[in-house]
C-alpha cells in the first residue's frame, strides 16, 4: 500500500479507507483429482484462517468441497448484495479449475458450474463501495471481459482463457496474506496490490525454477477498460487502486489513531512521510549527497517521531 | 578431414560426362584458382543444370547451387549421382536431415549406392556417430575403390586417438588414388599432431597443389580437437593464406578464436562468412552469442577473469570468486607449477548459449568446458534446482585448465577427464557424480574399455550412455592410480603424456607393467569396490518398488525396518525417490526429528544435492539447537542452486546467530543482490550484518536503503536510531 494511501486512512479519511466492514468470501471449486482437491480447499483454508485473524472488521465466508455449489455460492452472494453498504469492502476470491470456451468463462465447482456472466450480475448489484475480485483458476483471463469495471480490482491468474493448464497463482496469493515479506513498505498491512506482486513474482520465480514454460501469466486490471497489466509492466502510479485496497491488516499499527494524546505526533509523522515522498519524487533532480543528505535527515526524525508514539 | 565440399567428387567424377566440369576441378586441385574461377564462372552458364549447380556451387553461390540442383532432379528424377551432391551441398550447410532424406532417396534408386553410403556415413561422423564405421564400411563392401570411405575410416581412427590406424586407412586410400591430397593431409597431420619437426607429406601437397588450404584445416580440426586450440588457429590461419575462400576453416577459426576469448577477430572472420553465404549454424549461431556478450559483466581481478550475465552477477560473483580462488590455490600445490595466463571463467544463464561454445566438439559433458584458459560453464540458475553442482563443476574444468597447460594440452581425452572427475570427489567425497545405473550396468556386463582404448568411449561411444560411464571409468582409473601409487604417480603420468607417448607407453614405464595388466588390476579393484551395488541392483530395484508400496500404505513400521537395508544396497542413490528422503519423511511423520536429521545428514554426505531435502536438515538442526551444522546443511545449497532468496536469508541469520557476520554479509549481499520483493526487510537484514561485523557505516547505508523503500519499517528505524547516536 501507498504510504500516503494509509495515512490519510489513518489521520482522516476514515469513511474511505476504514470500511464499515470487508465480506470476504473465498470458494475452492472442483479439484477433478484427490491431489487438486486437497490442494485448493488447503489454499482456501489458509486465506480464511489468516482473514480470521486480521484485525479488520472482516465477514468472512469460505466455501469448500461438497459446499460450494452454484446455488450456496449464489446464496453467500446475495447476501453480500444485500448486507454491504457503500462504505464497505468486498472480496472475491475463487480457487480452482476454470474454464473457456471462446463466450463464457466457468468456474468449475460441484453440480452446475457458475459464469461470469452471473458472477458480473452480483457483483454489479454490490453497493460496496470497494471491490477486489480475484480469480486464481485456469482460463481465469476469460472472465475479464465481463468482470471488468471502473473502481473494482479485477485480478486473473491467467492472461486469457486460452491459459487452460492448472494454475499455482493461488498458492502464493494464500502465501502473500501470511508472509511478512509480502508487505513491502512496512505499515503491518497487506494490500492487493501488494499480494498480486507477491504471488505473481513467487509464480513467475515458479516456472522458471522448474525449467518450465510459465502457463499462467497474472494480470491486474482495475481501470475497466479491459487492459489488464502484468506484474513486469507495473510502473510508478499505476496500481493506484489496488494499492488503496487493504486486503487485511496485522500488527498495531492502527491502534495508535484511538489514542488522541498521539494525534499531534501522529500529525507530524505524517508530514514527515509526506516530505519523505517528495523528495523521493524530486531524486533525479537531485545530487546524490544532497539528496542522501536531506532523506537521512528526514528519516532520522521520523523515526524519532515513531519512538515517542511507541512509548 | 576430407573437406564436404569435395566429398564424393572423385567416384562420380567418372560417371559423369562433363569434361568441362573436369578441367575446372583439375584447375581447382592444382592450385590454379584464378583460372579455375574462370571455367566455373564459364560453366556457370550451362543449359545443363547439374553443371550449373556444381560450377555455382564451386563459386560459393549456394541458393544458385540449391536450385539448379533443384531443377537437375526434375530433369531426371532417377538419377541417384545428383541426390547424392546435392546431399553433400545440404550437408555443407549443415541441413543434416536434408542431406540424409537425399541421400537415402539415392539409396532407394541404387541400394548399394557407395557414394550415398559414404554420405551417410560422413553425416554420423559428423554427430561422432560410431555408426558412421560401419556405414563407410558397406560403402566399401559395395565400392572398394570408395576413396571417400576410406578417407573417413581414417579420419575416424584418428579421433579415436589411433594415428597407426588412421596411417593405414590413408596408405590404403593412397593405393585407390595415388594422388589423394586428402589422404596426404590426413599422413601429414599425424606428424604435426606428434610434434614432428617436418612432415614430408606437407610439402609433397603444396608441390601438387599450392593452394591446398585444406590439409592446414584438417590438421586444425585435429588439433582442436585434441584441445590444442591455439596451434589449430595458427593452422587455420595458414589455411586461409593458401585459400581465403576457405569458408569453412574461416569459421572454425572464428569459432576458436571466440572459445580462447579473442571475440573481436571472432567476429570479423564470423561475418565475413556470413556475408559469402555461410549462414548455417555454426556461423550464425556464435555471431548471435558474441552479439548477446554485451549483456555480460566482465570482473578482471589480478590472475581471474570472470564473465557473468549482469543480471545475476552481483549473485553469483562472491560465491565464484571464492571457489575460483579456492580451486587456483589448491591446484597450484598439487601440480606444482602457476599457470602463466589469467583463468578466465564464463558462466551462462541460458544453456544455448553455452551449447554454442561446445559446437562440434565431441564428448564433452554437458555442463562445462575448457578452452586452454578459459572454462565455460552453464549458470546454475540455468538447470533446476538440484541438478547440478555448480562448484564440483569448476572444479573439474579448472583440473582441465592445469593438466592440458602442464602438458602443452598433448594429453589423451581419457587421462584429463579422468583427473578431473578424480579431483571434483578429492575436493569433497559429497561432490562429483554418483554411481548411476548406466554404470551400474556396465560393471555388470563388463562394458568398461580396456585403458589403452578408452578415448574411444568419449569420442565415438558405441552404446548411449557410454561417454557418461567412461567419465566414470575415467575417474576410477585416476582414483585407482591414486591409491595404489600415489598423487604423485599421476603426475608422473601427466608429464610423460606431455612427452606424447601413448597411453600403452605411460602404462608400461609409470605403472610398471604392461596396459592388459593394468586393466585385470584396475577392474578387479573397481569391482570389489562396487560390489555390492552391482550384485544388489536387481534386488534394490525390487525393494525400492516394495518400499514405495509401503508408503503408499503409509505403512511406516515396516518402512522403518526395511528401507535402510534396500538404501545401502546402493547408497549413492540420490535422486527422486531416494531412500534417504523416504526415512526421513517416515521418522518425521513419527514425530522422532533426531532421526530425521539423521538420515538427512546421511543423505548430504552421500551427496544428495535437493535444496528441499537439505533445507529441511538445516530446519531440523537450527531446532534442535545445532545453529553452526544448520549453517552448514544451507551452505552445501550455495554450491548448488545460489538463486534461492530464502536460502539467503536464512542462511544470514543462522550464521549472525552463530558468530559470523562476515560470513552473514555475504548471504544478506546475495539476498539484496536478487532484488527481492521485500527490499526494506533484506536491506535491512544487511544492515544488522554490518553492524556486526564492525562496520557502522555500511550498516547506516543500508538501513538507509532499507527506510528509504519503508520509512516506516519500524526495527530498521530503531537501528538508525542506534547508528545515529
Amino acid at each position: 500500500m501507498s504510504r500516503a494511501g494509509f495515512l490519510s486512512c489513518l489521520l482522516a479519511a476514515a469513511a474511505l479507507c476504514a470500511p464499515a466492514a470487508t465480506h470476504y468470501i473465498t470458494v475452492s471449486g472442483l479439484g477433478g483429482e484427490a491431489d487438486y482437491e486437497q490442494r485448493f480447499t488447503s489454499w482456501a483454508a489458509t486465506i480464511d484462517q489468516v482473514l480470521r485473524g486480521s484485525r479488520l472488521d472482516a465477514k468472512t465466508i469460505t466455501l469448500t468441497g461438497a459446499e460450494a455449489t452454484r446455488e450456496r455460492l449464489r446464496k453467500v452472494l446475495e447476501d453480500a448484495v444485500q448486507d454491504s453498504g457503500p462504505n464497505d469492502a468486498f472480496v472475491l476470491m475463487l480457487i480452482g479449475h476454470g474454464t473457456y470456451d471462446g463466450v463464457d468463462y466457468k468456474f468449475n465447482i460441484p453440480g452446475p458450474d457458475i459464469t461470469d456472466a452471473e458472477l458480473a450480475g452480483y457483483l454489479n448489484r454490490l453497493r460496496a463501495g470497494r471491490q477486489l475480485v480475484v480469480i486464481m483458476t485456469s482460463s481465469s483471463g476469460g472472465a475479464l471481459e465481463r468482470l471488468r469495471k471502473e473502481g473494482r480490482v479485477l485480478v486473473v491468474a491467467t492472461k486469457s482463457g486460452t491459459e487452460k493448464n492448472a494454475t499455482v497463482f493461488a498458492r502464493y496469493w494464500a502465501e502473500a496474506l501470511r508472509d511478512p515479506s509480502a508487505d513491502t513498505d512496512k505499515n503491518e498491512a497487506i494490500t492487493a496490490l501488494e499480494a498480486f506482486r507477491y504471488a505473481a513474482l513467487k509464480s513467475a520465480a515458479f516456472y522458471d525454477s522448474q525449467k518450465r514454460l510459465a502457463t499462467e501469466h497474472p494480470l491486474l486490471e482495475e481501470t475497466g477498460t479491459g487492459e489488464g497489466l502484468r506484474v513486469t509492466a507495473l510502473e510508478e502510479g499505476q496500481g493506484r487502486l489496488a494499492a488503496a485496497f487493504t486486503l487485511l491488516r496485522f500488527g498495531s499499527a492502527q491502534e495508535a489513531v484511538k489514542d488522541p494524546a498521539k494525534q499531534k505526533l501522529l500529525a507530524r509523522k505524517e508530514e514527515l512521510e509526506s516530505q519523505i515522498d517528495l523528495l523521493k519524487y524530486q531524486k533525479a533532480a537531485m545530487t546524490e549527497p544532497e539528496y542522501r543528505k536531506q532523506l537521512t535527515a528526514l528519516l532520522l526524525e521520523l523515526a524519532r517521531t515513531q519512538e515517542a508514539l511507541d512509548k | 578431414m576430407i573437406t564436404l565440399r569435395l566429398a564424393g567428387l572423385l567416384s562420380l567424377a567418372a560417371l559423369l560426362s562433363a569434361q568441362t566440369l573436369e578441367t575446372c576441378r583439375q584447375s581447382h586441385r592444382r592450385g590454379n584458382l584464378e583460372e579455375a574461377d574462370r571455367c566455373y564462372l564459364a560453366l556457370s552458364a550451362s543449359k545443363d543444370p547439374y553443371l550449373r549447380a556444381e560450377a555455382n556451387w564451386a563459386l560459393d553461390r549456394y541458393q544458385e547451387a540449391n536450385e539448379a540442383f533443384k531443377e537437375a532432379l526434375k530433369a531426371q528424377p532417377k538419377n541417384p549421382d545428383y541426390r547424392v551432391r546435392m546431399g553433400y551441398l545440404y550437408l555443407y550447410h549443415e541441413q543434416k536431415q536434408d542431406a540424409v532424406d537425399l541421400f537415402e532417396e539415392a539409396l532407394a534408386i541404387r541400394k548399394d549406392h557407395a557414394g550415398a553410403l559414404t554420405g551417410l556415413a560422413a553425416v554420423a561422423s559428423e554427430g561422432f556417430d560410431s555408426a558412421a564405421i560401419e556405414l563407410a564400411e558397406k560403402a566399401l563392401a559395395a565400392d572398394p575403390k570408395q576413396l571417400d570411405a576410406r578417407l573417413l575410416l581414417a579420419a575416424i581412427a584418428l579421433e579415436d586417438n589411433n594415428p597407426r590406424k588412421a596411417v593405414e586407412e590413408a596408405d590404403k586410400a593412397l593405393q585407390v588414388d595415388p594422388e589423394s591430397l586428402e589422404a596426404l593431409a590426413l599422413k601429414a597431420t599425424v606428424d604435426l599432431l606428434d610434434d614432428k619437426p617436418g612432415t614430408p607429406h606437407l610439402a609433397a601437397i603444396l608441390k601438387r597443389n599450392p593452394a591446398f588450404g585444406e590439409v592446414y584445416q584438417t590438421a586444425g580440426r585435429f588439433f582442436v580437437l585434441n584441445r590444442r586450440y591455439e596451434e589449430g588457429i595458427a593452422l587455420y590461419r595458414k589455411a586461409l593464406e593458401l585459400n581465403p575462400r576457405l569458408y569453412k576453416a574461416r569459421a572454425e577459426l572464428g569459432l576458436n578464436l571466440m572459445r580462447l576469448g579473442h571475440d573481436a577477430e571472432a567476429k570479423q572472420h564470423l561475418e565475413a562468412c556470413y556475408r559469402a553465404g555461410n549462414t548455417y549454424p555454426s556461423v550464425g549461431n556464435p555471431l548471435r552469442l558474441l552479439d548477446s556478450y554485451k549483456n555480460f559483466r566482465y570482473i578482471k581481478r589480478d590472475n581471474i577473469v570472470l564473465k557473468l550475465h549482469q543480471r545475476e552477477a552481483d549473485l553469483l560473483l562472491p560465491y565464484v570468486e571464492e571457489e575460483l580462488r579456492r580451486a587456483i590455490s589448491a591446484y597450484e600445490k598439487k601440480y606444482k607449477f602457476r599457470l602463466d595466463r589469467p583463468v578466465q571463467l564464463e558462466i551462462y544463464p541460458d544453456h544455448e548459449d553455452f551449447a554454442v561454445r561446445i559446437l562440434g566438439m565431441p564428448g564433452m559433458g554437458a555442463l562445462g568446458v575448457t578452452f586452454v584458459n578459459v572454462v565455460a560453464m552453464d549458470s546454475p540458475s540455468g538447470r533446476r534446482p538440484g541438478e547440478y553442482h555448480w562448484a564440483s563443476t569448476l572444479w573439474h574444468e579448472l583440473s582441465h585448465v592445469y593438466t592440458l597447460a602442464a602438458t602443452r594440452q598433448r594429453m589423451p581425452r581419457w587421462f584429463t577427464e579422468g583427473m578431473a572427475v578424480y579431483e571434483e570427489t578429492a575436493t569433497s567425497p559429497e561432490w562429483g557424480d554418483r554411481i548411476s545405473p548406466p554404470v551400474i550396468l556396465a560393471i555388470r556386463d563388463k562394458k568398461l574399455l580396456p585403458v589403452a582404448q578408452l578415448d574411444r568411449g568419449f569420442v565415438h561411444p558405441s552404446y548411449p550412455d557410454q561417454v557418461v560411464v567412461s567419465y566414470f571409468q575415467a575417474g576410477r582409473v585416476c582414483m585407482f592410480i591414486e591409491r595404489k601409487w600415489g598423487f604423485e604417480k599421476l603426475l608422473d603420468m601427466t608429464r610423460a603424456f606431455g612427452q606424447l607417448k601413448t597411453t600403452p607407453e605411460v602404462v608400461q614405464e609409470q605403472l610398471g607393467m604392461p596396459p592388459e595388466e593394468f586393466d585385470k588390476q584396475f577392474l578387479a579393484w573397481v569391482e570389489e569396490q562396487t560390489r555390492v551395488t552391482v550384485e544388489g541392483f536387481e534386488s534394490w530395484k525390487k525393494g525400492m518398488q516394495r518400499i514405495s508400496e509401503l508408503v503408499k500404505k503409509e505403512d511406516h513400521d515396516q518402512i522403518l525396518k526395511e528401507a535402510p537395508a534396500v538404501r545401502d544396497l546402493y547408497p549413492d542413490y540420490v535422486e527422486d525417490g531416494n531412500l534417504y528422503a523416504v526415512l526421513a519423511d517416515t521418522h518425521l511423520a513419527r514425530g522422532d526429528k533426531k532421526a530425521a536429521a539423521g538420515e538427512l545428514e546421511r543423505y548430504a554426505r552421500a551427496g544428495g544435492k535437493n535444496p528441499a531435502s537439505l533445507k529441511l536438515l538445516a530446519t531440523l538442526l537450527e531446532e534442535q539447537g545445532k545453529t553452526r551444522e544448520a549453517a552448514e546443511a544451507l551452505s552445501r545449497i550455495n554450491h548448488i542452486y545460489p538463486r534461492d532468496e530464502e536460502l539467503h536469508r536464512r542462511l544470514g541469520d543462522l550464521l549472525l546467530a552463530a558468530g559470523d557476520p562476515a560470513g552473514a554479509v555475504r548471504e544478506f549481499q546475495a539476498l539484496v543482490a536478487m532484488k527481492p520483493l521485500d527490499q526494506a526487510a533484506s536491506y535491512f537484514s544487511l544492515a544488522r550484518a554490518y553492524r556486526s561485523a564492525g562496520r557502522p557505516e555500511e550498516a547506516k547505508e543500508q538501513v538507509l536503503l532499507s527506510l528509504e523503500a519503508a520509512p516506516g519499517y519500524r526495527p530498521a528505524q530503531k537501528l538508525l536510531l542506534e547508528l545515529s547516536q
